[in-house]
C-alpha cells in the first residue's frame, strides 16, 4: 500500500531530510554582510599579531545557525504535540499562555535591572523561561480544577492566564522607562542571540533529547487523535500519554524561548505543511516537522542578517513574510488531501 | 457460573447525590450477543463506560474474564475490551488502513511500527467488514455508514474477546443498520466474540441478540434472553410506550403505538 | 468648557493663545528634564512651578512640585501649578497635551531636541519666550566655545572608531542618525557601524567583527559599581578575541545622564566621551 509508513520510508526521509538541512546549513554559513573565505577559515583561529577574522566570522555564523535550527526544530515539534493533544489545528506553542508569561519574565528581569549574566546569558533569558514554564504549570493546573484534561477547560485556562500576565505586563510597561521598554520588546520580537558554547550544548540536549522522546511516544499520539476515549480503548496509556508529551513540548518551548525570545509562525504553519505533504502520521510528524523547522528557520534568519545590513531584522518578521505566502502554496496544491478544509 | 462480564453490585451516579445504576448484579455469558436498551437518561451509554472502564463505579465491582477491571492495565485491558463508540470524525486525515491498524498499538514491538501479522490481521478486519476497496482513501471521505463500518473493523482488528458498541446504528439507513448487525452477527458466530451493544432498536435486538438488558429511568433493569425478557408488559413498563405484538416465524416484534397512531388502541377501542 | 476655562484659566488680562508677554513669564512648567535643565541653565529656576518625576538635574530640581513622568504627564497636575508657559517635547504624548492645555487658555511651547542643533534652537526659543535671551545666547555661546576648545585639542587626527551598546541582548547599538552619534563625532570619533535604517539597530556578532571598534561604549544600568560593570563588560567583550577594543581593553562604561540626554551638560558629555577615546589627553 503505497500511503503507509514502514521503517524504510521514515529512515530515507528522515535521511533526506537531514542531508537537506545539512546543506541549507552549509550554505548559509557562506551567507552574510562580510565575505568569508573558507580556505582561510580552516588556517585557525591565528594569533594576536596576524587575527584571521575569517575564523572568528565562521564561528559566530555557525554558532547562530546551529541555534536557529535548534529552534526552529523545537517549536515545529512543540506544534505538532500541541495540535494533536488539543485536537486543534490552529494551536501553536504559545497557545497555553508561555508567550505572556516568558514576556512578563522579561519585563521583570529589565525593570528590576539585575546584571548577573548565567553562562554569558542575560537574566532576561533566565526569567524567560521561568515565565513561560511557571505559565505552563498554572495553565496544566488551572485546567486539572475543571476536571481531568478537559480540553476545552485547558484552553480557557490559557486564554485567563494570556489576559491576565498580558495586563501585568502593560502595567508594568506603562511604569517602566522608555529605554527599558524597548529593551523588552526588542527581545521579545526574537532574535538569535549567540551565547556561550555551554549554552548550546544544553540547549541542543533538551531539544533533541525532548524531540527524541515525542518520537517514541509518537504511536500514542496517533491513536489520541482520535480522543482520549478512543485512544484509552486501544490501549494507550492516555494520562500518562498527555503528561509527557504536554510536559517535553512546554519545555522545548520554553528552552527556545530563552534562547530567542518569541518567534512565531514556525509552530503553527510547518505542522501543517509537513502533514499536508507527508500525511498525519505523528511517527514521521514529528521529525520531519523537526526538521523542517530548523531548515526554515536556519533560511529566515539568513535572511534576516543580509536584508537591512549592517541592522538585522527580527527574525520573527521574516518568518511571517516568508512563511505565509509559502503555506498558501502548499494549502492550495495539497487541499484535496485536507478534510477539514471542506 | 461465571461469565466473561461479571457487575456484582455495581452503583453509580455522576454526582454523589445522584445515582444512576443501583446495585447492578448480572454476569454475560462468553461469546453471547448481548442488548442493552432503554429509555433516554437509563444509564445506558454510563453501563458500557463502566465496562470497558472509561468510569469507575461507586461502589460494587465489575470482571473482565475473571479478573477484576482494575487489575489490568490500558494495554492488557484493550486485548479483552474493544469498544465503538458513537460517530467521531478525527480532525487529521488519517486513511482507512492507518485507523484500523491503529488498534494494533498495544502489539507494536519496541520499534513501534506494526509487523506484517499486524497488516494481515487489519487486512482480514477490512474485508470481514467490506471495507477494503477504501483502505487508501482518508476516512472523513467516507460516508457515515461507511466510517461506522471501519470503526468496527478497527475494533475486530483489535482482538479482544469483547466488542461493546454505543448505538452502533444510529443516523444509519435500514440498509446499513441491518448491514451492521449482520457483521457483528458474524463476529460472534465465527470468532466467538462476546458483543454488547447500546440500541434504541429493539426489533433489530430481537431479531439478532442472545440476550437483551433492559434498563429502566429508576435505574430497575431485566436481564434475560431476548424472548423472555421482550413482552408489551415489559416494555410498556420500561418504556411507558404502548407496542403492537406481531410475530414473524418464532420472533415476535413490536411496533411502538402513540396516542395519534393509526392503529393506536386508544382510537380504535 | 469656555465659561470653565474663564473661571479656572489665566488670569484676566493675558493672552489666550500663542506664546505670552515674556516679561509676565513668572510660572513656568517644564515637561522633560532636559528642558528643566535649560530653565536651569538660563536662571530661571525660581520661575519653575513644576517638572516631571525624572528631571532630577541640577539637583535643586527635585525639590520642585511634580507634574507626573515625561511618558505620561499628569495634566491636572500641570493645571493646578497655575503655568504661565507650559515648555513641551514634539512627541506624540506631550504633543497632545500640549494641545490639550491650549484649548483650555493655557500657553505652550514645543520645542524639539532631537540633534545638537535643535538643543541651540530651542535653548534660543525658550529664552525668547521668558524675556531671558541675554542668558540664552550666553549659555549657547559658552557651550560652542567649549565644543570647539575640544575639537582643537582633539585635533584632526584619525577618527576613533566608536561603537556604542545599547542593549547587549540583542545586541543593538546607537546608529548614524542619533544625538549620541553627534556626541561621538564632536568627540574626535566616528561610528563603527554604517548607515542603516534604524535609530538603534540590532547587529549580529557578525558586524562586531566586521566594524573594527577600537574603542566599546556601554551606558551603565543599574546601581551597581561602575568597575564592577567594566570588568564584567571586558569579559564578556572577550569573546571577540581580536577586536581592537578588546585587545587593547578600552571598553568603557559611562554613567549618568550627560549622555543619555541632550540638553545644557552637551559639553561635560561630549568631554567624557572623548576622555574615552583619546584618555592621554585628559590625564591630569
Amino acid at each position: 500500500m503505497k500511503q503507509l509508513l514502514t521503517p524504510k520510508k521514515l529512515i530515507a526521509r528522515i535521511g533526506l531530510g537531514l542531508a537537506v538541512l545539512a546543506t541549507v546549513m552549509f550554505v548559509c554559513s557562506l551567507i552574510g554582510t562580510e565575505t568569508v573565505s573558507l580556505k582561510a577559515v580552516f588556517t585557525g583561529l591565528g594569533t594576536k599579531a596576524a587575527p584571521n577574522p575569517d575564523y572568528e566570522i565562521m564561528g559566530f555564523r555557525l554558532s547562530r545557525i546551529i541555534l536557529a535550527g535548534l529552534v526552529g526544530a523545537a517549536l515545529a515539534c512543540a506544534g505538532v504535540v500541541f495540535q494533536v493533544l488539543l485536537r486543534n489545528p490552529l494551536a501553536d506553542p504559545y497557545i497555553l499562555g508561555i508567550s505572556s508569561g516568558a514576556g512578563l519574565g522579561a519585563i521583570i528581569a529589565v525593570i528590576s535591572g539585575f546584571n548577573w549574566t548565567l553562562w554569558g546569558r542575560s537574566p532576561i533569558a533566565v526569567f524567560a523561561f521561568a515565565g513561560a514554564l511557571g505559565t505552563v504549570w498554572l495553565v496544566w493546573f488551572i485546567g486539572r480544577l475543571t476536571g481531568k484534561f478537559h480540553v476545552t477547560g485547558l484552553l480557557l485556562a490559557g486564554v485567563v492566564v494570556n489576559a491576565f500576565f498580558s495586563a501585568m505586563m502593560m502595567f508594568l510597561t506603562s511604569i517602566a522607562k522608555s529605554d527599558q521598554v524597548y529593551a523588552t520588546i526588542f527581545w521579545l520580537m526574537g532574535n538569535m542571540m549567540e551565547g556561550d558554547f555551554l549554552v548550546l550544548w544544553i540547549g541542543a540536549g533538551c531539544i533533541v533529547g525532548g524531540i527524541a522522546a515525542l518520537f517514541f511516544i509518537s504511536p500514542q499520539l496517533n491513536a489520541l487523535s482520535f480522543g482520549a476515549d478512543d485512544a484509552r480503548s486501544m490501549g494507550v496509556n492516555v494520562a500518562r500519554t498527555r503528561t509527557i508529551a504536554f510536559g517535553i513540548a512546554a519545555g522545548i518551548t520554553a528552552v527556545a524561548v530563552s534562547l530567542s525570545g518569541l518567534i512565531g509562525f514556525v509552530g503553527l504553519v510547518v505542522p501543517h505543511g509537513v502533514r499536508l505533504v507527508f500525511g498525519p502520521d505523528h511517527r514521521q510528524l514529528i521529525l520531519l516537522s523537526g526538521i523542517t523547522g530548523a531548515i526554515f528557520l536556519v533560511i529566515a534568519d539568513t535572511l534576516s542578517r543580509i536584508i537591512v545590513a549592517p541592522a538585522q531584522l527580527p527574525v520573527g518578521v521574516v518568518t511571517a513574510i516568508v512563511g505565509g505566502p509559502f503555506f498558501l502554496i502548499l494549502l492550495v496544491k495539497y487541499s484535496k488531501k485536507v478534510s477539514w478544509l471542506k | 457460573m461465571s461469565g466473561i462480564i461479571e457487575v456484582d453490585n455495581l452503583s453509580f451516579g455522576y454526582t454523589s447525590e445522584t445515582a444512576i445504576l443501583k446495585d447492578m448484579s448480572f454476569n454475560v455469558s462468553p461469546g453471547t450477543f448481548v442488548a442493552i436498551a432503554g429509555p433516554n437518561g437509563a444509564g445506558k451509554s454510563t453501563l458500557l463506560n463502566l465496562m470497558c472502564r472509561a468510569l469507575t463505579p461507586k461502589s460494587g465491582t465489575i470482571r473482565i474474564d475473571t479478573a477484576a477491571i482494575e487489575s489490568y492495565d490500558t494495554r492488557a485491558l484493550a486485548a479483552k475490551v474493544a469498544v465503538v463508540r458513537q460517530e467521531l470524525v478525527p480532525i487529521f486525515g488519517f486513511s482507512v488502513m492507518e485507523t484500523v491498524l491503529m488498534a494494533r498499538t498495544p502489539y507494536y514491538g519496541s520499534t513501534g511500527f506494526e509487523s506484517r501479522a499486524d497488516r494481515e490481521i487489519a487486512n482480514d478486519a477490512l474485508e470481514a467488514t467490506d471495507t477494503a476497496r477504501f483502505a487508501c482513501r482518508p476516512l472523513t471521505s467516507l460516508s457515515s455508514g461507511e466510517r461506522q463500518r471501519v470503526f468496527i473493523a478497527r475494533a475486530l482488528a483489535q482482538n479482544s474477546l469483547i466488542m461493546l458498541l454505543d448505538e452502533p446504528t444510529n443516523f444509519l439507513d435500514l440498509k446499513h443498520q441491518v448491514g451492521i448487525y449482520d457483521l457483528l452477527k458474524t463476529a460472534q458466530v465465527e470468532k466467538g466474540k462476546t458483543i454488547v451493544a447500546v440500541t434504541h432498536d429493539i426489533n433489530l435486538a430481537s431479531q439478532y441478540c442472545d440476550e437483551i438488558l433492559l434498563l429502566g429511568a429508576d435505574g430497575s433493569y431485566h436481564i434475560g434472553e431476548t424472548k423472555a425478557v421482550l413482552s408489551p408488559e415489559k416494555i410498556k413498563e420500561v418504556f411507558n410506550v404502548d407496542v403492537f405484538v406481531g410475530k414473524v416465524g418464532q420472533e415476535k416484534f413490536f411496533i411502538p403505538l402513540g396516542k395519534l397512531a393509526k392503529n393506536s388502541r386508544k382510537t380504535n377501542s | 468648557m469656555a465659561a470653565g476655562a474663564a473661571m479656572f484659566g489665566p488670569g484676566q488680562g493675558r493672552e489666550s493663545s500663542g506664546t505670552p508677554l515674556p516679561d509676565q513669564v513668572d510660572r513656568i512648567v517644564s515637561l522633560a528634564p532636559n528642558i528643566t535643565e535649560i530653565l536651569f541653565a538660563i536662571g530661571l529656576g525660581d520661575e519653575i512651578a513644576g517638572v516631571t518625576l525624572d528631571s532630577d538635574y541640577p539637583p535643586d530640581a527635585a525639590e520642585k512640585p511634580k507634574v507626573g513622568t515625561f511618558w505620561q504627564p499628569d495634566i491636572e497636575a500641570v493645571v493646578a501649578a497655575r503655568p504661565d508657559l507650559v515648555i513641551t517635547l514634539g512627541f506624540e504624548q506631550q504633543k497632545n497635551l500640549a494641545e490639550r492645555l491650549r484649548r483650555i487658555g493655557y500657553n505652550g511651547l514645543t520645542v524639539n531636541i532631537e540633534k545638537v542643533s535643535d538643543l541651540f534652537s530651542a535653548i534660543e526659543r525658550i529664552g525668547a519666550a521668558t524675556g531671558r535671551q541675554l542668558q540664552a545666547n550666553e549659555l549657547i555661546s559658552r557651550i560652542r566655545t567649549k565644543l570647539k576648545q575640544l575639537a582643537s585639542l582633539v585635533g584632526a587626527g584619525p577618527k576613533v572608531r566608536v561603537l556604542w551598546v545599547v542593549q547587549r541582548e540583542p545586541l543593538r547599538v546607537a546608529g548614524r542618525d542619533t544625538f549620541v552619534n553627534e556626541m561621538i563625532e564632536l568627540a574626535g570619533g566616528e561610528n563603527a557601524i554604517g548607515q542603516t535604517m534604524h535609530k538603534y539597530p540590532p547587529i549580529g556578532s557578525e558586524q562586531v567583527i566586521a566594524c573594527n571598534a577600537d574603542v566599546i561604549i556601554e551606558s551603565a544600568m543599574g546601581r551597581e559599581d561602575i568597575e564592577n560593570q567594566r570588568d564584567r563588560a571586558l569579559q564578556h567583550w572577550g569573546k571577540f578575541k581580536y577586536l581592537p577594543a578588546v585587545t587593547n581593553r578600552r571598553i568603557y562604561v559611562i554613567s549618568g545622564d550627560t549622555v543619555s540626554r541632550l540638553g545644557p551638560r552637551l559639553y561635560e558629555g561630549t568631554e567624557t566621551i572623548a576622555g574615552c577615546l583619546r584618555p592621554h589627553l585628559f590625564e591630569n
